[in-house]
């Protein structure tokens, strides 16, 4: 059985001269949530609109559910909820009659959808209140309260936080995980705040500059980015055979000629170092350091750090 | 389509402006209703009287004119706020949201014809400036109903223009431009403007007294309409294709 919901190869994106999205290869599995994380303007709203098929794909191909969209919509569609930048409703609409109108026009089957929708993203049933009269984190819920309507199978959500005040954000953060592991629904969601994503995604991919320059699953990045003794030494080969032999060290990795990372920290680095230079190896630095998931966003895009 | 249809008619809640528009079809009755007044004469010719109140400029400039605005008013909100890709992913077929909104058009320029007859036979029966016959009535009715869907679908211009905009100012500048062209241009050759066309087919057998076209020929002016319409709807879905 193939498990994975959203594939995009080498899907690029040109407008005019200028590529805004470069072959990017995205692979979203079954029940988890894909955090896209990237700067303002970094292509994730176009990457998005693309795989929706919202806007034609320059070259590359975008798969949902195995297919590609044109000429399944019908039936991709029904089966996705979406929120793409800021979603827009009728302003002399109540919250309630905006939602009715997309169930109507989706067909929805469940007697309770809209009722359902509302209490999950905590927005009030047959309110007075016309979209026009919304704060911005209400017509953000709103938005989702419409992706989550028919009950999708994928959610794809833009910056579904935007908006939203810290308490909202946290709510939201909840049902959105929520969605995941009590309903397993498949989730695609981008944002620019680091930490969302880090609290929220199974899987991530940083894109920069319309590039996909990492997609790796959470656990695995956490452990690229824990805790470590960086260990850098004048004869590496040598250094990897005392640190097998006598400490019996499995997890490393060799960073560059002279640098290699341990990420067993409970080693005594004292009779490391004695080790190592009883063998004639100069011991250039020693000691524990713990990256961060910014200082690894800085150390791959080659720059500042994000929000 | 039906669903459609319906669905466009939930989303004019709390548009008062859509009801406020309606009252127009009142002004030419009212006029024709002061003007007979101030001649002083009773028992006119029916058709005479129809002609102030409905044929004349209800349906070259009142009537096209709202249509226009009402038109752009349906595309605008979902222009406005973005929506359309929303819609898309429902998904909702861009030929299907096009023809959704111009039978709201019709059934809207339909009731605006019949406010207009209803006006009519009000500020012409009880002053007593034309005599009730059945037969007058049914004409009346017969010509407002062929105005309100012959209008409806020479506004479909204007309705694919308001589609491929996000604004509403530069649509309605179209709609005056369309409906002062329509005007201008039926004295010089009706096949070239839908309004224009309209007048030929309603004065058809000279059943609007001293109304004098330089064209008479109902199918050409038909076959105008219609190609202004597939133009129109051309247009619209390869503008709505590209707006996404």
């Amino acid at each position: 059985m193939n498990d994975t919901v959203i594939k995009t190869k080498r899907l690029t994106k040109k407008y005019g001269t200028q590529t805004v999205v470069n072959k990017v290869g995205l692979h979203v599995q079954k029940g988890r949530i894909y955090g896209l994380l990237g700067r303002n303007g970094a292509g994730k709203t176009t990457i998005m609109k693309m795989i929706l098929g919202l806007t034609p794909i320059t070259s590359g191909s975008a798969e949902v559910f195995g297919r590609e969209i044109g000429g399944n919509a019908k039936r991709i569609y029904s089966r996705i909820g979406a929120i793409i930048e800021t979603p827009g409703f009728y302003p002399n609409l109540t919250g309630t009659e905006n939602l009715e109108i997309f169930a109507r026009l989706r067909g929805t089957a469940f007697p309770n959808a809209v009722k359902n929708a509302l209490e999950v993203v905590g927005l009030p049933y047959k309110d007075k209140k016309t979209f026009a009269h919304y704060s911005l984190g209400m017509k953000q819920r709103l938005g989702i309260a419409n992706a989550i309507l028919h009950d999708p199978e994928l959610l794809i959500l833009d910056e579904p936080t935007n908006g939203l005040d810290p308490i909202g954000i946290a709510e939201v953060r909840e049902f959105i995980k929520a969605l995941s592991v009590e309903h397993g629904k498949t989730i695609l969601i981008s944002s620019h705040i680091l930490s969302e994503i880090s609290v929220l995604a199974d899987d991530i991919g940083i894109i920069d500059q319309g590039v996909l320059l990492e997609e790796s699953s959470m656990r695995e990045l956490e452990k690229r980015n824990g805790k470590y003794i960086l260990l850098q030494v004048s004869d590496i080969p040598k250094t990897i055979l005392i640190l097998e032999r006598s400490f019996h060290v499995k997890d490393y990795s060799v960073q560059d000629e002279q640098t290699v990372r341990i990420y067993d920290t409970t080693l005594n680095m004292g009779e490391v170092n004695k080790a190592l230079v009883m063998e004639e190896i100069t011991v250039i630095r020693s000691g524990i350091c713990n990256d961060t998931l910014e200082d690894y966003f800085k150390k791959i895009t080659g720059g500042e750090g994000i929000a | 389509m039906l669903r459609l249809v319906r669905i466009e008619f939930c989303k004019l809640r709390r548009k008062n402006s859509v009801w406020v528009m309606l009252v127009s079809a009142f002004v030419m009755p009212f006029f024709a209703f002061l003007y007979f007044g101030y001649l002083g004469q009773t028992n006119i010719d029916p058709r005479l009287f129809y002609k102030w109140s409905a044929f004349g400029y209800t349906s070259f400039i009142i009537l096209p004119f709202i249509l226009g605005l009402f038109g752009t008013m349906l595309m605008h909100d979902e222009n406005r706020y973005d929506m359309l890709k929303q819609l898309w992913i429902v998904p909702v077929s861009k030929m299907g949201y096009f023809f959704s909104k111009f039978f709201v058009v019709l059934a809207y320029s339909i009731c605006f014809m019949f406010i207009n007859a209803f006006a009519t036979v009000l500020f012409g029966v009880i002053p007593n400036y034309v005599v009730v016959e059945w037969s007058s009535i049914l004409f009346l009715l017969e010509r407002c109903f062929e105005i309100a869907v012959l209008t409806a679908i020479a506004i479909l211009p204007i309705l694919a223009v308001s589609a491929s905009q996000k604004g509403y100012i530069f649509p309605i500048c179209i709609t005056l431009l369309y409906v002062f062209a329509g005007f201008l241009i039926t004295p010089v050759n009706t096949w070239l403007h839908p309004i224009s066309c309209i007048m030929v087919i309603i004065a058809r057998n000279g059943a609007v007294p001293g109304m004098t076209l330089p064209q008479s020929s109902v199918p050409l002016e038909l076959l105008s309409i219609c190609v202004w319409g597939i133009a129109s709807v051309l247009f619209a879905n390869l503008r709505l294709s590209k707006r996404k």
